[in-house]
């Protein structure tokens, strides 16, 4: 089941461009928790992402092991086992900055709704290598995957984590329009999720998430307190410029000026540090990253495999472009992390999935039954 | 077989990456703007929120006396500033300040609301209340270093030190003429701030380099509360409205008491009356009464008349012109010594006639009547010689007894002062010296001779004369020390009339000018008690309190009574003195 042909067809310029990203990443961190930081050793969350990224590494290689088109089968079995956890979640789970998102193992916190979008994604692609037609979706095709998403959402939701959860619903959401959707749902649908928006908006929202959206139209309102975080990465990045400020040099950063600078925020350590020119290596090494995904979606013989493959790489798209948007102040702030640089365990182990994914998809792509 | 992927979905992922593109375009694009087109404008921004420009105030300079006690000194007191964009809540933050600065809320609230990055709350508070400040840690409020003036001594010449207001900046007194040294330097730089408000690079260590200068006095500390105690005494005995005493080192003119009364408290110098605060020895000026016979005296002897000469002291009443010379106790035939002894107006009269108005305008400019000292007080007066055009035939006359004139204490002593010291017209000297923060010498003031006003000689016969003056049936018996040869002279002038022309009899200034001991004198004194009611004679209302100066500072300054004086003294005071 293991031959040589796969090894021979796996993928090194999607691996290299990850790798690559992957030192990037390290190198930002490592300026970002040093800034302030009094001790001459590593620095101890810096340590724990090296480590983080080497079990990531592992499990993507793991998850090469299995011929993809095994989790087709396996999907409802993974699915439960996701929903199960954030269930677990929900009634044991570990509560931070407001909200219950972690499940305790050992010494690990796992944030179970990052595992989950992987999981959803799998099982959609399933359904939907199934039910594709080109003509598009009906309502009665749709009705299997929003009950998939509902069940997720539902309970991630009420941790609360409203960000995570439309996230969920906006990668499933993406991967149906791609799949092709008639017409008259996609009308009917629409206008519905456009009338829902001023009721979401008065009964929905909690004040805070109001506030960050205001905030977000106009920093200014209140520079100290919502508006601190967009205008300082503003400043931060700002003052970069072309060049930036030379390595550990940034003084936004150094002087913890920058909110959340080794996780949501860390675009703008290096941006600060290394100006337009290092943003512009990132912003290219990711979207060859997400390029090299279309193209396995498109290379693929299989119809489950080419919707898993741009599952995934809508998720990692999404991704990286609400937290870029986001701390360029395209965006209103939501809390989510810049893929295999921002400083974060559950986030490295689910792109690692991902990522391990895909590879295995670009390694049997001739494998079309 | 069912289509591939690949014709199903192929339009689509072309869709997708031009998707993709644009979203790279698009973000490359809002970069290039953050980065390059506003670059300058927030890297501007960026520093102004870590940076702040403050002014750091370094301590004023000590004010120190001869011995390095400390006259002036400066006590912590720190500053309540904010930055008002750093605040953010203004209307909380007020209220927990108002409860330890006091003050108006509504003031410090629209302070806290400005669109400025500085302002100051409070300056010089207590160190407790800025602590207290400290401990509410509110982000954007600091508690930069300051000091104000402090004053340990409280009232110990006050009016020459003076005082400084509520900026530090000196009003009166040395404080004020001296400014410019004393003053400490402001350097402005920038201070350093991390996202949390805590400031990184204090002013602290930068602060004592700022300092300002210090300025040592000739004053000596004990002498000045001898002087002020005694003065003191003698004014509240005698119900008189003021008083002053002056110390002098005859040989250098440097001063070493400053005395007044009555006495502010420099630290509060605001519940005093303002009439108090100045250094009335350098601004008021007086008629100087009998003390100006011994300058008549001295100028004549200088010009040869001879001190065996006998004046007619025409029992007490002589005309001259319209007016009438009085003595108070009548005489017939007196020497010059004689004259001084016994205070004779008649006989200072008849000595001015003798060497006429010319000589003896001449020899008042010469012991520096009626020029300024120029002893760097603020406010200081020349007194009054007219102008010798427009001396009447009474003027000559009436200033050779210390009428019709005006001095300055200050010009009495240093006057008192040449005799003392061989006839030499020393400039009077307050500040001995100017150091720099780093203890460098910026300025020092050698004592200096203005001129030999008479010679050594005379000098000489006019002393033994004062000498006179101490001893039995002289006016200054109670200024005698056992032990010591004291040279003085007394003065009792009345004061000129408020109502009409002519001279008060109710009113009148008693004054003792002197030095000792007889063979080298080390100190010069003045005593003047103003409007004294209880009695008005200088030899009793203001003799005693010279003395009593006399005799503490030479105990102090370890001057050991003359042999031959001793042997002089009676048989049990010689035990005594054993």
């Amino acid at each position: 089941m293991f031959d040589r042909r796969l090894v021979s067809n796996f993928d090194w310029g999607f691996f290299l461009i990850i790798f690559f990203i992957c030192i990037l990443g390290l190198t930002i961190l490592y300026s970002a928790v040093t800034a302030g930081y009094a001790g001459t050793a590593l620095h101890p969350l810096f340590k724990k992402q090296v480590v983080w990224l080497a079990v990531g590494f592992a499990i993507m290689m793991g998850c090469l092991v299995i011929d993809f088109r095994e989790f087709a089968k396996l999907h409802l079995l993974i699915y439960a086992a996701c929903v199960g956890l954030l269930v677990a979640t929900w009634l044991v789970g570990h509560t931070g900055g407001g909200s219950q998102r972690w499940l305790v193992l050992g010494p690990v916190r796992i944030q179970t709704s990052e595992l989950m979008k992987i999981s959803l994604i799998i099982s959609l692609a399933s359904v939907y290598a199934d039910s594709i037609s080109p003509d598009g979706l009906g309502f009665r095709h749709l009705i299997k995957p929003a009950i998939l998403c509902i069940i997720p959402f539902g309970l991630i939701f009420i941790q609360p984590d409203l960000g995570t959860g439309l996230l969920l619903l906006l990668i499933a959401g993406c991967l149906t329009i791609f799949v092709k959707v008639e017409k008259k749902v996609l009308i009917i649908l629409g206008g519905a999720g456009l009338a829902l928006v001023p009721l979401v908006w008065f009964f929905g929202l909690k004040a805070y998430q109001k506030d960050r959206i205001l905030t977000f139209l106009n920093p200014e309102r209140d520079p100290l307190g919502a508006g601190y975080h967009i205008i300082q990465s503003k400043i931060a990045i700002g003052s970069g410029m072309l060049t930036g400020k030379g390595f550990l040099q940034g003084t936004q950063n150094a002087l913890s000026f920058l909110p959340e600078q080794h996780t949501d925020f860390i675009l703008s350590v290096l941006a600060e540090e290394w100006g337009l020119a290092g943003c512009t290596v990132l912003l290219a090494l990711y979207f060859l990253l997400l390029f090299w995904g279309v193209n396995i979606s498109y290379n693929c013989r299989n119809m489950f495999g080419s919707l898993l493959a741009m599952g995934i790489t809508i998720m990692i798209f999404w991704q990286i472009f609400i937290n870029l948007g986001m701390v360029m102040g395209l965006m209103p702030v939501v809390g989510v992390p810049l893929p295999l640089v921002s400083y974060g365990g559950s986030s490295v182990v689910t792109n690692m999935v991902g990522f391990g994914v895909l590879l295995n998809i670009s390694m049997r792509k001739f494998n079309t039954a | 077989m069912a289509a591939t992927p690949c014709e199903k979905i192929g339009s689509r992922i072309l869709c997708i990456r031009f998707f993709l593109l644009l979203c790279l375009v698009g973000i490359i694009i809002r970069s290039f703007d953050i980065q390059i087109l506003q670059g300058e404008a927030l890297k501007k921004k960026a520093e102004n929120t870590y940076v702040r420009r403050i002014t750091i105030q370094g301590d004023r300079g000590l004010i120190l006396d001869r011995h390095s006690n400390k006259l002036g000194a400066s006590i912590e007191a720190p500053n309540i500033t904010a930055d008002p964009t750093q605040v953010k809540n203004a209307r909380q933050a007020a209220d927990q300040l108002v409860k330890i600065l006091g003050g108006n809320r509504t003031e410090i609230e629209k302070k806290l609301s400005r669109e400025r990055r500085f302002a100051l709350l409070a300056s010089r508070v207590a160190p407790a209340k800025a602590d207290a400040v400290k401990k509410l840690n509110i982000v954007g409020i600091y508690t930069p270093d300051n000091s104000k003036r402090f004053y340990p001594n409280r009232r110990l010449a006050a009016q020459v030190i003076g005082f400084t207001g509520k900026d530090d900046q000196g009003l009166e007194g040395l404080e004020f003429s001296y400014n410019k040294f004393l003053e400490g330097r402001t350097l402005k730089t920038k201070e350093y701030r991390d996202g949390q408000g805590t400031i990184l690079n204090t002013g602290k260590n930068k602060r004592a380099g700022l300092k300002g200068d210090t300025i040592v006095l000739t004053l000596d500390k004990k002498i000045q509360f001898f002087s002020e105690e005694a003065l003191e005494q003698a004014v509240k005995k005698y119900r008189g409205k003021s008083g002053m005493a002056l110390v002098m080192q005859p040989a250098t003119g440097e001063l070493l008491a400053v005395a007044h009364y009555p006495e502010f408290n420099p630290n509060n110098y605001g519940d005093f009356s303002r009439s108090r605060y100045r250094n009335r020895t350098v601004t008021d000026a007086f008629e100087p009464g009998s003390i100006m016979k011994v300058i008549t005296v001295a100028s004549a002897i200088e010009r040869g008349m001879s001190a065996t000469t006998i004046i007619n002291c025409e029992n007490g009443n002589y005309r001259v012109g319209r007016s009438v010379i009085h003595d108070t106790h009548p005489h017939e035939y007196l020497t010059p010594a004689e004259i001084v002894k016994v205070s004779s107006n008649i006989g200072a009269a008849k000595i001015a006639q003798d060497i006429g108005p010319k000589a003896m305008h001449y020899y008042l400019k010469a012991f520096g009547f009626g020029t300024k000292t120029g002893i760097n007080c603020p406010a200081e007066s020349a007194g009054v010689i007219l102008p010798l055009n427009r001396w009447t035939s009474i003027d000559a006359v009436a200033i050779s007894f210390g009428q019709g004139m005006s001095v300055t204490a200050l010009q009495l002593i240093s006057a008192v002062s040449a005799i003392a010291n061989g006839g030499k017209l020393m400039k009077p000297l307050l500040v001995q010296k100017v150091l720099s923060n780093s203890g460098k010498i910026i300025q020092t003031n050698n004592p200096c001779v203005i001129r030999q006003v008479i010679s050594t000689q005379t000098a000489g016969i006019v002393k033994k004369m004062m000498a006179g003056v101490v001893q039995e049936e002289g006016t200054g018996t109670k200024a005698a020390i056992p032990g010591y040869r004291i040279c003085g002279k007394t003065s009792t002038a009345q004061k000129a009339a408020r109502d009409r022309k002519g001279y008060s009899h109710s009113r009148f200034t008693a004054a003792f000018a002197g030095f000792a001991p007889f063979d080298n004198p080390a100190l010069a004194i003045l005593v003047v008690v103003d409007e004294p009611k209880q009695n008005h004679y200088g030899g009793t209302v203001a003799a005693p309190a010279f003395k009593d100066i006399m005799a503490r500072s030479f105990n102090y300054l370890n001057i050991p009574p003359q042999t031959d004086m001793v042997a002089a003294l009676p048989r049990e005071v010689l035990h005594a003195a054993d």
